[in-house]
């Protein structure tokens, strides 16, 4: 009914998606999977003609039913898009902090819809409130009627998120394209809008094309898959035959790739020796607020509440919970980087490290590699200074660090702006690593990461676990991630430790009514 | 290397900074030129040379005393850029020193500091000039002194807003837990981050001290007489903006020249940083 064939898109000369034919049929949620860059998102705007202007539609077609939408060397017909988009079809998008307009309440601008494209039926102010706010509580959104006056800042991401997707479903479309909807949403809302998007499907029998970065999510809710490296699919078909038997080799890696929940006896080695070398008691960790009165000062906002744990020497302690719930707040605290903390930190390591989630901002920009990695043996204080000041040792030492991570030489001399994520992670790595500190804080560090970047990072971290016997406190919001590093595991929510045990107990026992949401196999 | 100084990250010509640094330098041999040469003495006077009007012997014409305008106007450009240089170099010192301090730690030292700038910032920058050069007397160390004081804040507040920034970027964090010292996570860490941002408002200011020296001199509180300045010579010249206009002209589109090729070179450098992410 949709088609797409043999699309090609090309910005400046260099090609975003070659070739592509696909296929959506009524009532099937179809997956386009692939990592960043794969031309995941131009492949969908293509669908509703929404490509930037400097997308040149070099060959192929797009077709709704017996309608042709795009065409090659033709200029395309924008009152005939605009009559499609909305009506026939419609998108939800990834960011629900920026889909919505900030200065419009959420109901006129989803009502907006209907003025649209449905006056006739809804000719009056009345009836599109009404037909709203049935919408909004179609998408599960409680207290729909007072929702409809109250402006996007008032919303929870979540929320924001279902009123998105009303606003694509108001109209009943035949085609519901969901690019990434999920992926800024914590785990827990997650759950709920990918059932949400799969309810709707069935109730509407309408088509979805849903993309996403997420293989386990795509497993999950989609009936087919298109994978797509570099512009091209590389395969397609049924959702679990892909997943139980690729053909081609980038599928296998990609799918080798995604952390399950399988166990590995032979990789589940519990490096712990049983030294204790961090103990935390009681700890609580205030920031400084602007008070919101006129004049009011500074208040004290408390956001870690009475934390109380052990790291012991060579394990890994899973650290899950959702965004704002203290995770950050906790480590910093204990780094000693925020000092507004009552409570006792006994830390018998010497220097321990921070890698942090986002590649792009954790190096800095006018420095060589090969400075910053030598920047800690040059600050260092366990060294005496011959040999600190010792430029031919400090570059041996960088060298060899390079190596370990799997950067050959000439990454020494080069820029940061010069490298892709994975490769500033792993200079990341090193950089925490070359004083061989016994205890690392890793702040969701594969997070920014393409699943099969992310794979090698874990690796590579796991590895350098078991050569130096570090121990590390591995934040993450991914489950499944967590579920792989962790030798222990802690669940925090609204600033509280609630859980905390061996990964086996807790994913198979979980004590915490929260914690079995937040585990729950999907 | 020349190549790529004047390309952007893409290859292109990056035409802003060509042609500004063509202007500059064009305005830096002029003034370097004056400290040894000059076609007729800038002092010489002569009776029968009065008004006049461009010659090939005099490019810009004689003056209302008979001497060569073009020399004179090479004397006046050295001594409007050492001026500006020394004012922009003091002033930028200060503005990273103090910046650089308060924005970092923050806390009373900031809140104290900046109530200070913005009490300086308070008055026109010629009128605290006005009152430096009162206290202190006349003369290019005085006049360049009243400047720095009258440009430090601009520069305090651009370096404190960047080390505000970067202060808690994850980098800077990290230096933090590698137990660098706060000197060298001040200017070995975030320092070099700024630069690009700094030049352009060093370029900025030079445009602005050029400005205000002239403003000085014209006034009568700059540079004394006999020395030839920009702003002097513009202020002798109205007297006879209908006999000789083209005595007003040589200092006025000097002035242009020189804050038009300081424009161009600042807006050639943003364009860089941009190029680089």
């Amino acid at each position: 009914m949709i088609k797409i064939e043999n699309l090609t898109i090309s910005f400046d000369d260099k090609k975003a998606v070659s070739d592509i034919s696909l296929e959506i049929k009524p009532g099937e949620i179809l997956g386009l999977v692939g990592e960043s860059g794969s031309g995941k998102s131009v492949t969908a705007l293509s669908l509703m003609g929404l490509m930037s202007h400097e997308a040149v539609l070099e060959s192929g077609r797009v077709t709704f039913g017996d309608t042709c939408l795009l065409k090659a060397g033709e200029k395309p017909d924008e009152k005939m898009l605009r009559s499609y988009r909305g009506k026939h079809m419609s998108m939800v998008f990834q960011e629900p902090m920026t889909s919505l307009n900030p200065t419009m309440k959420v109901g006129p601008q989803v009502a907006e819809q209907l003025l649209l494209h449905a006056k006739d039926r809804y000719p009056d102010a009345q009836s599109r409130r009404k037909c709203v706010v049935e919408t909004f509580e179609s998408v599960g959104l409680k207290e729909a009627d007072s929702l409809y006056d109250k402006y996007p800042h008032q919303l929870s991401g979540g929320m924001r998120q279902r009123v998105m997707i009303a606003m694509a479903v108001i109209l009943h479309p035949e085609l519901i394209i969901a690019d990434e909807p999920t992926t800024a949403l914590d785990v827990t809302i997650q759950n709920q809008i990918v059932r949400l998007l799969k309810e709707i499907n069935e109730r509407e029998n309408n088509s979805m094309l849903f993309i996403t970065h997420d293989l386990n999510l795509a497993r999950r809710i989609c009936t087919r898959l298109l994978v797509m490296k570099d512009g091209k699919v590389v395969e397609r078909g049924d959702t679990e035959k892909i997943f139980t038997d690729p053909q081609t080799d980038y599928a296998k890696k990609l799918i080798a790739a995604v952390p399950g929940r399988v166990k590995h006896p032979e990789i589940d080695i519990n490096n712990s020796t049983g030294n204790k070398i961090l103990s935390v008691r009681d700890l609580s960790v205030f920031y400084k607020e602007q008070s919101k009165k006129l004049f009011g000062g500074k208040i004290n906002r408390q956001v870690v509440f009475s934390a109380g744990f052990d790291i012991y020497e060579g394990e890994t302690l899973g650290l899950v919970g959702e965004s704002g719930c203290g995770k950050s707040s906790l480590c910093k605290a204990i780094l000693g980087i925020n000092t507004n903390i009552k409570g006792s930190i006994e830390n018998k390591t010497v220097r321990p490290q921070m890698i942090f989630q986002d590649p792009y901002s954790s190096l800095n920009p006018v420095r060589t590699i090969g400075w910053q990695l030598e920047e800690p043996l040059y600050t260092m204080d366990v060294l005496d200074k011959d040999i600190k000041t010792d430029k031919k040792w400090r570059k041996e030492q960088a060298l060899k660090m390079l190596e370990r991570v799997g950067l050959d030489e000439s990454y020494y001399s080069r820029m940061p702006s010069q490298l892709s994520g994975g490769q500033r992670q792993r200079v990341s790595i090193a950089q925490a690593l070359i004083t061989k500190p016994k205890l690392i804080f890793a702040d969701e560090p594969v997070s920014a990461l393409d699943v099969t970047i992310q794979d090698q990072v874990l690796d590579l971290l796991e590895d350098l676990q078991q050569e130096y016997g570090i121990a590390y406190l591995f934040i993450s919001h991914d489950i499944n991630v967590i579920h792989r590093v962790s030798d222990r595991i802690m669940v925090m929510k609204d600033g509280h430790i609630l859980e905390i045990g061996d990964r086996d107990k807790v994913f198979e026992d979980p004590e915490n009514a929260y914690t079995k949401e937040l585990l729950a196999e999907p | 290397m020349i190549n790529s100084v004047f390309r952007t990250k893409d290859g292109k010509l990056n035409t802003y900074l060509v042609i500004g640094a063509s202007m500059a330098a064009v305005v830096i041999i002029l003034s370097v030129l004056s400290i040894f040469w000059t076609p007729y003495s800038p002092t010489a006077m002569s009776a029968a040379q009065r008004f006049k009007a461009p010659t090939f012997a005099h490019i810009f014409g004689t003056d209302n005393f008979g001497r060569d305008i073009f020399s004179r106007v090479m004397k006046a450009i050295g001594t409007s850029f050492l001026i500006s240089v020394f004012v922009v170099l003091i002033s930028g010192t200060a503005g990273i020193l103090i910046g650089s301090v308060t924005g970092y730690f923050g806390g009373i030292i900031d809140t104290v500091v900046m109530r200070v700038v913005d009490a300086i910032n308070g008055f026109p920058s010629i009128l605290l000039a006005l009152v430096v050069i009162s206290l202190l007397g006349k003369g290019r160390a005085n006049v360049v002194l009243a400047l720095a004081i009258a440009f430090t804040p601009s520069f305090v507040r651009i370096v404190r807003g960047e080390f505000i920034r970067l202060r808690d970027a994850d980098y800077i964090i990290r230096a933090r837990l590698m137990g660098a010292k706060k000197t060298r996570i001040l200017f070995l860490h975030i320092l070099p981050n700024i630069f690009s941002t700094f030049w352009v408002s060093v370029t900025i200011g030079f445009n602005n001290a050029i400005l205000a020296e002239s403003g000085l001199s014209y006034l009568g509180i700059g540079v004394q007489a006999p020395d030839a300045t920009l702003g002097s010579m513009l202020s002798d010249a109205q007297g006879y903006l209908g006999t000789a206009p083209w005595y007003a002209l040589a200092p006025g589109l000097t002035i242009v020249w020189m804050v038009l090729s300081a424009a161009m070179l600042s807006e050639g450098i943003s364009r860089r940083k941009k190029g680089v992410r």
